[in-house]
């Protein structure tokens, strides 16, 4: 079945963006939800749950880091795979979401291989 | 050291890096002379705090930002984009451009933590960051529109 996915990004051009390019990949998705910040995610996540979340860092409100960390303070979103996007590429802040527990990283900007390579593997 | 950084080909690399990756369009760099900025223009910016401090600020005219948005929202310059997107979009370019930037000086300055962007439209728009600041411009032309860059900052 095709994975439910969760875009959370201040920009709504950039979920557009983000949209457009896994759609370019060929990747194929079903429902797809959108939060502006991580709260908003957090929200929406706990009434309809998603298999994944693409998660900008910097937003007002909550931003990714902190949507990690709650999301996996909470061990019924176990399976939930959280991809960040963000324009943050220092190697050290990278393997400290990660650590978190977020599961792949995507640095803007992007190309529509880097989306295609770093998604391919969650979507089957 | 930020002596050590130029800050020119830092502003066009990343600025480069952002267009041509993100919407496939290329840019070339124009003298201040030959530049001159439309009346009904949109600013963007962004702030940046720590071992540098100041603000990266595009400016371009109202219709060329649609141009680019539109670049960005995968839509033809003539439909119907409305301001709000417009302007989240040429948020979403300096908030790139700053990231760029951030990871070109990173071993040369050390890090600095950005802000959320900010757009706004009118006329003649200026930015300045106060007497003690330090100011880079570059003008670019990006396929036909007149675009303005510019990198106050602050040594800390
Ligand atoms: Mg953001």
């Amino acid at each position: 079945m095709a994975k439910s996915i969760m875009l959370v990004d201040d920009s709504a051009t950039m979920r557009k963006i983000i949209m457009r390019t896994i759609r370019a990949a060929g990747l194929s998705l079903g429902d797809i939800q959108e939060a502006g910040d991580g709260g908003e995610a957090l929200e929406k996540i706990g009434q309809t749950p998603v298999d994944i979340v693409l998660c900008d860092v910097n937003m007002p409100g909550m931003g990714g880091t902190e949507f990690v960390e709650k999301l996996r303070s909470d061990s019924s979103y176990d399976s939930t795979k959280v991809i960040m996007v963000s324009t943050e590429s220092a190697d050290d802040f990278i393997s400290s979401v990660l650590a978190l527990g977020a599961n792949g990283y995507i640095k803007k900007p992007f190309t529509p291989e880097s989306i295609q390579q770093t998604l391919e593997p969650f979507m089957s | 050291m930020v002596a050590d950084v130029c800050f020119h080909d830092t502003l066009i690399d990343s600025a480069s890096e952002v267009f041509e990756t993100m919407m496939f369009m290329a840019l070339e760099k124009i003298s201040p002379e030959e530049a001159e900025m439309a009346e009904d223009t949109l600013l963007s910016s962004i702030t940046f705090t720590g071992a540098l401090e100041g603000c990266l600020a595009i400016c371009c005219a109202s219709q060329d930002a649609k141009l680019i948005a539109a670049n960005m929202l995968g839509m033809e310059p003539e439909d119907d984009i409305s301001m709000e997107d417009i302007c989240d979009a040429m948020g979403e370019v300096s908030n790139m451009v700053l990231g760029s930037i951030k990871k070109r000086i990173a071993d040369a300055v050390g890090e600095i933590s950005v802000s959320i962007p900010c757009t706004v439209s009118g006329k003649m728009l200026d930015t300045s960051l106060g007497e003690k600041s330090n100011m880079t411009e570059e003008f670019v032309n990006l396929d036909g529109s007149l675009v303005k860059f510019q990198l106050f900052y602050k040594d800390n």
